[in-house]
């Protein structure tokens, strides 16, 4: 077995370690096992709470599909694509996309599984349109994005690459957000957010230092929470796939909505800078966790990479 | 020595050989719209035709079509995290740089002279989703120097749904200073077409076909007969597949004026995985185009990026403007 065999087999073993964590997170929690047969979004069942002032309660841990840590597609879901059992939808253009249903078929080894979740990750027609002198610029991001991710380097995440908080806080005058960490090939840290409903208006841009969650404030736009976010780094890239950098001037407005037990997140991503117009991700999908005795347990460290023995550019 | 304009006009040809690279797709029925949304029989022809692969009865050309799909590494499925998804179609966007040579058609420079051969190099950018694709070329005649010299010629043809344009520089015409793009209305048809002759294109495309598509034997060789869907309906795809079921050669015929009545002959071998990044998407080597008998292309894959690169395709504001006059 050469070196390089030995090392690809390491770092595909590796790829799918930083799986497990998840799938652990879940059971610990009481979540939904990870063996699902479709990414279709849950359907919402039971009511809305509302908090004593009439809006709705965003309360509660949002990892029912065990997989929106950090926003990182481990698995299929919020990815842009429904998998249904013989149907299958890209979100964005409501393309039907050819589907074979699950039969007896051959077994894979890990890379062949690998390759195809990376494939049907990248699938979807949902992509932000940069001005043409950057298009180079993504791709070369993308695929070198074992080194070039920050998120590999055990840097934040940062919004709204983070995508739906694993577990929100609510009170009168602000939110908690709260993004666990986890360990594994894509290594990020736990992170939060405190941010203020009270009203208050943005700090000037130019009096702000740039950070990786920016300055968030949240207001009601009637049931829907929308958290309106400046003053970010340019070091962070804003989605999970695509290299996709920003500058300091990034606008970023979330959105989130709770209908019974599920909660929709959405970001639009304004940047003139760099984008060609504004970018909204295809809408993310929570489910509250089912058991009411759940808790965030202590995330993995994080651990930064080997980039020295990585022999392949394959990536998530 | 070949004139400028017979070098674009040869230029413009081997781009339709380029078809090779092209695919044919399923959504041709979306192209009436920028904003990608997909018409309805868009969405639902290729997921039937899908379903009835599976089926334990099912036809034997559903049966060859998924085939051909895995054996491509169009058809994928993952059961990573312990997923029991259904094997999908997961080819969106690709990008390959190759080269080789294009052929003028007719008659040679000078009479009994051979067919004057152009060294070509090609960039590729393309998408099913929305149907689009960037074609770069640059032909440089190498007889030319001898002849008192040629500048290579640079053409850059783009087209996205029902829009195409010429570009002066990759993404030229959306930001004010950075180049100009000419809108080339009348060549969408021929454009998208090269789209659907790709490998990955035909299976698509015979999938949307639905119960059109027929399956025959050709000197022991598995063939798949079908039309294109709108704006090709008249344009018939003839599909032969390899021991592997790989697509090995590609016909398309039409009578239709606006296609120059013509036949397209597009041999495919050398599949691998030809991308930097190992995708287990398989793509061919060498692609050889024909046009009415005429060979018009003949490349060599130096690099071909299967996995979903970053590519789009944003539809400048006068080529909008064009469209609607």
């Amino acid at each position: 077995m050469t070196h390089q065999f030995r090392f690809r087999r390491g770092i595909v073993t590796a790829a799918l370690l930083c799986l497990f964590p998840a799938t652990v997170f879940a059971q610990n929690n009481g979540g939904p096992r990870m063996d699902h047969e479709n990414t279709l979004p849950p359907t919402p069942t039971g009511p809305t709470p509302r908090t004593a002032d009439g809006h709705p309660d965003l309360t509660g841990l949002w990892n029912g599909l065990a997989d929106n840590l950090l926003g990182v597609p481990n698995q299929m879901h919020n990815v842009g694509i429904e998998v249904g059992t013989d149907t299958t939808r890209d979100i964005h253009s409501g393309i039907q996309v050819a589907t074979w249903p699950l039969q007896n078929r051959a077994r894979q080894n890990n890379e062949q599984n690998e390759r195809a979740a990376t494939l049907l990750r990248r699938m979807g027609s949902n992509r932000p349109i940069y001005k043409p002198q950057y298009w180079q610029r993504v791709k070369d991001f993308d695929a070198n994005s074992n080194e070039e991710d920050p998120s590999n380097n055990c840097m934040p995440a940062g919004v709204p690459r983070m995508g739906v908080p694993s577990y929100i806080a609510q009170t009168p005058t602000y939110l908690i957000f709260i993004y666990p960490g986890q360990g594994g090939l894509i290594a990020t840290a736990t992170s939060y957010r405190m941010i203020p409903t009270d009203g208050r208006k943005h700090t000037n841009l130019e009096d702000l230092d740039g950070t990786w969650n920016g300055e968030a404030i949240g207001h009601w736009e009637g049931d829907t929470m929308v958290v309106d976010t400046i003053g970010f780094n340019s070091t962070s890239w804003f989605d999970q796939l695509g290299g996709y950098f920003h500058s300091e001037n990034m606008h970023v407005i979330e959105r989130l909505h709770r209908d019974g037990n599920t909660l929709t997140w959405t970001a639009t991503i304004e940047d003139p800078d760099v984008l060609l117009e504004p970018w909204t991700t295809t809408p993310r999908v929570a489910l509250l966790n089912p058991d009411p005795k759940a808790i965030l347990l202590e995330s993995l460290p994080c651990s930064e990479r080997d980039f020295a023995h990585v022999v392949t550019k394959e990536h998530h | 020595m070949l004139s400028r304009a017979r070098i674009t006009k040869l230029l413009a040809i081997g781009a339709m050989g380029i078809v090779a690279l092209a695919g044919l797709a399923f959504r041709a029925q979306g192209q009436q719209r920028n904003d990608s949304k997909p018409s309805v029989a868009a969405k639902t022809i290729p997921a039937k035709a899908a379903e009835s692969a599976t089926d334990p009865n099912t036809s034997e050309v559903a049966k060859t079509l998924k085939a051909a799909a895995e054996a491509v590494g169009l058809a994928r499925w993952s059961g990573v995290g312990g997923q029991k998804l259904p094997e999908v179609d997961v080819v969106n966007t690709m990008e390959l740089w190759a080269s080789g040579t294009t052929y003028g058609l007719g008659q040679p420079s000078k009479p009994g002279e051979p067919l004057t051969a152009l060294n070509t190099e090609v960039h590729v950018a393309l998408g099913y989703n929305p149907p689009a694709m960037r074609l770069e070329m640059t032909c440089t005649n190498p007889g030319a120097p001898a002849q008192g010299g040629a500048a290579p010629i640079h053409t850059i043809q783009v087209v996205r749904e029902n829009y195409a344009w010429d570009e002066s520089e990759i993404g030229a015409g959306l930001v004010p200073g950075k180049g100009t793009a000419t809108p080339t209305m009348a060549a969408v048809n021929n454009r998208l077409l090269r789209l659907w002759i790709l490998p990955y294109g035909v299976i698509k495309a015979a999938l949307a076909a639905g119960d059109k598509t027929k399956l025959s034997t050709e000197n022991g060789a598995t063939v798949l007969t079908f039309p294109l869907s709108k704006p090709f309906a008249d344009v018939m795809v003839k599909a032969t597949l390899d021991a592997q079921n790989m697509v090995a050669r590609v016909e398309t015929r039409t009578d239709n004026p606006k296609l120059g009545g013509m036949l397209t002959e597009t041999e495919y071998s050398d599949y691998a995985d030809h991308g930097e990044i190992a995708t287990d998407i398989k793509s061919p080597g060498h692609i050889v185009h024909k046009q009415n008998g005429h060979p018009v292309l003949d490349i060599h894959v130096k690099m071909w990026d299967a996995n979903n690169p970053y590519l789009v395709f944003p539809v400048p504001e006068n080529v909008k403007k064009a469209a609607a006059q």
